[in-house]
This record gives structure tokens, C-alpha cells and sequence, in this order.
């Protein structure tokens, strides 16, 4: 207590050891974080990094340094390039199909029609699920004999399309996408909701007065001035998309036939099931340099543009 | 979207007892459309969730003929089932010792160093901040390899500490930039005054600072909860034994053993759910404001 006070009445010349203290304290501060963090969250990282460039099979102490070896392998292996594709998909529809939707429903909300804690409440409750719960619903809905899907297909004569879709090497990744979707278009709405609170209204009517449609309005008004909300929605996808495991874990463990194999559940197989942890430490570099690489270079673009 | 009444000098019609003026209608037809739209999507996003509530409370025989058959009788033999015999008691309370630990964990060591951060000054801040802010960008499966081992040679992998330690690392960079901002948005002049009145940092801390940051730790926890309640590649990863699995990886285990009782699979989602499920019905705003305020965090 009186140590506080008492620094009033320092003379300078003891000003570098009051600095002293007060930088011990900031790291005291800062202390347990520093810990926990390093070992659990920065080791494993640079870790990573170093192992990638290793030939280490987990089970034997010693390993030896091979360069980028493991690198240029990844470039070669079709599965690599087959699951980064599969990411690209995952990315643009992923990304598409939420803004859109969610756009829509922010929008139709913006006046705050009657039912609107209602409508916002339940959009937003799929996000809130555990995964393994959302890759459950839908393993029903798609089930080829009693799901959902199939029998509303069957019910509008799409006789082709009824089948079990996470059983068939063509839809099966389009199927655990839209279950993705499902979760996320509630999260993108309310981030919209919210952007749209800052949109000026003056200017809007400014637009109307000038002859502007609605739908003009809407676009040449609004949009340009959701920008920052759109950006960061588009930032976090590419950082998801090129990231997603959890749900396609669960749905399909990469399958049918590899069609769902994603980076990140390929990193998975060789990494800690098959024990190549040198070559799938790499896959999981790979992943994070573009997934962070991708998502940088977006909002720079953006800014730049701005 | 409003429309403007230039149209209203249009010829009238009564209906319904209305006059109905051309813009009048057009407005109703409007309004028509954007709730058809808005409940088309109330049902699209509701009824999945309704369909796993009721299957899990329906009679085992029914929902094996069609799970997605409307509820005629209800009850809890499903849930008491997933409760004993699929071990759910056990993954619950598992899943319990995880959340309160992390949470706890990541709340301390977070509000601690978002004050540091925020509030005082030292060399190397700004570099301690920017690392701090790498680690919201790097997915989680770039470190996984490495963390699998590093928890095998801690000698924690068959224990609790496999997912609390971790959690609670993992936790952190998005904790201390949640708290950053929120002490920075705490006056200055605040630890001043409290100095001048004879306190040292820690009485700043402890006294002044943090129970005005409360609404802030409320995000942080609720966000918290929400994430080690759903954590899914962490435990796939770091608890491979049966006692010590939260629920996540619980019902995946409860799924591949009991694959024909759908009744009781729905029954395990359900138990799996209701926790964040109620959590947000109650702290609706807190936890929108978390998750978006995590996402957020680039």
C-alpha cells in the first residue's frame, strides 16, 4: 500500500530502478499467461515447424533432419492436392452461400419487424450445437433409408438425387457442406444485423430522393458501406474453410472414395493415425501458411481498395 | 425495404371491409413475403433440433419405424438409458470437471494479463501482444501433432490434465485479447486515483479494475464454456480413455456401440445439447456477443 504513495516523493535519481519495479510487475502480470501459453500453444507450434522438416515416425527417440523433403513429397502427393481442392470447394460455397443467405435475413430484420428476438434466437441456436450433435441431425436427414432428404426427393420426383447422399462419392461433400451451412448462416446474419446498425440511413434516403430503386439503394448504398463486416466474414471463412475438421471427421471420416478428404483430415491420417508425424506435421504447416497467408492477403487487398 | 406512396392516387378497391389503395396492397404483399421468407427459415433452422428432441423423448420401437414421426407419448427411458448403461453420467461429469477448470483457468490468467497488457508499461509489451494475436489465427490441427506428444511426455496423457492444461493454454490468446480491450477501455485516470489513494498494482487490479471488467469476464466465460463443453479434436486427440471423455467424444463412442437404438442416440445428442442449449436461451446476449466477438478476433 504505502509503496504507491511513496513514489511521490522519489528523487529522480532513483528513477531507473522505480522502472525496474514497475517492469517486474507488468511481467508478473503477465507471467502466468507467458507460461501456459509457451508450452502449450507456441512449443507445439514452432514445434511443428521443426518437426515438419524431421523424418520422425513417433515411436523411435532418434530422428534425422531432412530438409524440405517432406515438402516437396506433399507437392507430389495427389491426395494433397485432391483435399486442397476439396478445400477450394469448401471455401467459395462455404463463403457464398452465408453471406448471401444471411445478408437476406439481416436485411429483412433491419426494421426489427414483429417476432424479430424470435426469428434472430432460433437462426442463431445451430451455432451454438456441438458439432458431433449437428453431424448427427444430419446424418439422419441424409440417411439413405428412413432420412429426410431422400423421401422429400422421392416426394417431388427427384428419383435420381434419393439416395443416401454422404454414401455417394459425388455429393457426399456438398452434403457435409450444407450441414456446416446450416450452422453458420446464423452467425453471419447476426454479424450483419449488427453492421447494418451502422449504416447511415440519411444517406440511404439521400439515394432515394436521387431516384434511386431499392434495389440500387441496396446495392450501391448499403453494401459499399457493410464492406468491413463483409471483409471479415470472408477472412474468417477462408481461415475455416481451409482449417475444417471436426464435422467432416464425424460425417465422413474423408470418405466416400477420398471425396471428402480435406487437408486437415488428411494431416490427421498420416499424422496421428498412420504415424508419419515429420510429413504430417508439414500437411498441417501447409495448411496454416495458406489458411493464414490467404486470409492476410485478402484484408490487405481489401484495404488497399478502400 | 420502405416503398414510397407516389402510387396512392391509384384507383380503390374495398375487401375485407378495407380500402385497398394500390400502394396499401403492395405494402401488405410485401410484408406478406418477407415473413413467409423469415418463418421458411425459423422452420429450416428449428426443425432438426425439434426432430432430435423428440425422437430422443419418444418410445424406442416408434422412432426406429421413423425417427422423424411426430411425438404421440413421451418419455425418459431413452435419456436414463443414455445416462447409465451409455456411460453419459460419467462423460457429463467429466465434461463438468473440464468446463469449470478451463474456465476458471482461462478467466485468472486472462484478466491478469489483458491488465498488464492494458494498463501498465514495460518494455516488450507490444511484441508479447503480437505474438498473443498469432495465436488467433493458427488453426488448431497445426499444432495438434506436436501437442499429442508434448502431453505424452508431460506424463498427463490418461489424465484429466490432458485436457485442462491444454484447454486452458488454447484458451488464452483469445481471453487476453478480450480482456486487453476491455481494461483498455478503462479509464486512466482510474489507477491514478486509486494510487494516490494507496494502493499498488495489484489493489488497482483487484479493487478498482476488475469488477468494472465484469461484463467482459461474463463474455469471456460464456465463450469459454460453450468451446470446452463442444471441444471435439482435443479430446479426439488427447483422450483416448473411455473415463476421462467429455461428452462430445462420449457420444461418438455411445454412437459406434449402440448403432441400432436410434432412440437412444438421440437421446445421447440431446444430453450432449441441452447444456449450451439452455445456457444460451438464458444468456442469449452474452453468449451472441462472445461467439461473434471471438470470431471477430483477426
Amino acid at each position: 500500500m504505502a509503496v504507491g504513495a511513496r513514489q511521490f516523493t522519489r528523487s529522480p535519481r532513483t528513477l531507473p530502478r522505480k522502472h525496474l519495479r514497475r517492469w517486474v510487475v507488468g511481467y508478473l502480470f503477465l507471467l502466468p499467461a507467458m507460461v501456459m501459453y509457451g508450452i502449450f500453444g507456441l512449443y507445439p507450434f514452432l514445434r511443428s515447424i521443426q518437426l515438419s522438416l524431421t523424418n520422425w515416425d513417433g515411436v523411435q527417440p532418434k530422428y534425422k533432419f531432412v530438409g524440405l523433403e517432406n515438402y516437396a513429397r506433399a507437392l507430389q502427393d495427389s491426395q494433397v492436392w485432391q483435399g486442397l481442392s476439396h478445400n477450394v470447394t469448401w471455401v467459395i460455397i462455404g463463403t457464398v452461400v452465408p453471406i448471401t443467405i444471411g445478408l437476406l435475413l439481416a436485411v429483412l430484420l433491419w426494421d426489427r419487424p414483429r417476432g424479430t428476438p424470435l426469428f434472430s434466437t432460433i437462426y442463431f441456436m445451430p451455432q451454438v450445437l456441438p458439432l458431433v450433435v449437428i453431424a448427427f441431425i444430419w446424418g439422419w436427414i441424409y440417411h439413405p433409408t428412413f432420412g429426410m432428404l431422400p423421401r422429400v426427393l422421392h416426394a417431388i420426383g427427384l428419383h435420381s438425387l434419393a439416395r443416401g447422399w454422404l454414401g455417394a462419392p459425388n455429393l457426399a461433400l456438398l452434403a457435409v457442406l450444407l450441414a456446416a451451412i446450416w450452422a453458420h448462416i446464423g452467425f453471419v446474419t447476426v454479424v450483419f444485423m449488427a453492421g447494418l446498425q451502422g449504416v447511415d440511413l440519411e444517406l440511404l434516403d439521400a439515394a432515394k430522393i436521387d431516384g434511386a430503386n431499392a434495389w440500387q439503394a441496396f446495392w450501391n448504398v448499403t453494401i459499399p458501406q457493410l464492406s468491413n463486416t463483409i471483409t471479415m466474414i470472408v477472412a474468417l471463412s477462408l481461415i475455416g474453410g481451409f482449417s475444417v475438421f471436426d464435422i467432416v471427421w464425424v460425417m465422413t471420416q474423408g470418405g466416400p472414395a477420398n471425396s471428402t478428404e480435406l487437408i486437415a483430415t488428411y494431416t490427421f491420417v498420416k499424422g496421428l493415425s498412420e504415424n508419419l508425424v515429420g510429413y504430417g506435421a508439414a500437411l498441417s504447416m501447409i495448411m496454416t501458411i495458406i489458411a493464414l497467408v490467404g486470409a492476410v492477403a485478402f484484408i490487405r487487398l481489401r484495404e488497399r481498395e478502400s | 425495404m420502405a416503398t414510397y406512396p407516389k402510387v396512392a392516387r391509384q384507383t380503390q378497391t374495398r375487401l375485407f371491409g378495407v380500402t385497398w389503395s394500390r400502394y396499401r396492397a403492395r405494402r401488405w404483399l410485401t410484408r406478406g413475403i418477407k415473413y413467409l421468407v423469415l418463418i421458411v427459415f425459423l422452420v429450416y433452422f428449428f426443425l432438426p433440433i425439434f426432430w432430435i428432441t423428440s425422437a430422443a423423448l419418444r418410445p424406442g420401437q416408434d422412432v426406429l419405424q421413423d425417427p422423424f414421426g411426430l411425438p404421440r407419448t413421451l418419455q425418459l427411458s431413452n435419456l436414463l438409458k443414455a445416462w447409465n448403461t451409455g456411460r453419459f453420467n460419467r462423460y457429463v461429469w467429466n465434461t463438468v470437471i473440464y468446463c469449470a477448470t478451463t474456465v476458471t483457468g482461462v478467466l485468472i490468467i486472462s484478466s491478469l494479463a489483458g491488465f498488464g497488457l492494458a494498463q501498465l508499461q514495460f518494455p516488450g509489451r507490444d511484441f508479447i501482444f503480437t505474438v498473443t494475436l498469432l495465436g488467433l489465427m493458427v488453426p488448431f490441427q497445426s499444432i495438434m501433432i506436436p501437442l499429442y506428444y508434448l502431453a505424452r511426455d508431460l506424463h498427463i496423457l490418461g489424465t484429466y490434465w490432458a485436457m485442462i492444461l491444454p484447454g486452458i493454454g488454447l484458451g488464452l490468446p483469445f481471453g487476453v485479447f478480450l480482456m486487453r480491450a476491455f481494461f483498455r477501455g478503462l479509464p486512466h485516470e482510474l489507477a491514478d486515483a486509486a494510487k494516490i489513494d494507496g494502493c499498488n498494482e495489484w489493489g488497482v487490479f483487484w479493487r478498482v479494475m476488475l469488477p468494472l471488467a465484469y461484463p467482459g469476464l461474463i463474455t469471456l466465460a460464456i465463450f469459454q464454456f460453450r468451446n470446452t463443453w463442444n471441444a471435439f479434436a482435443l479430446p479426439l486427440v488427447l483422450v483416448p480413455r473411455d473415463v476421462l471423455r467429455p461428452v462430445a467424444t462420449g457420444m461418438l463412442q455411445f454412437q459406434s456401440r449402440f448403432t441400432s437404438d436410434r432412440a437412444g442416440i438421440a437421446a445421447a445428442a440431446l444430453i450432449t445439447s441441452i447444456p449450451v442449449l439452455l445456457l444460451y436461451l438464458i444468456l442469449q446476449r452474452q453468449f451472441v456477443r462472445g461467439i461473434t466477438a471471438g470470431a471477430l478476433k483477426g
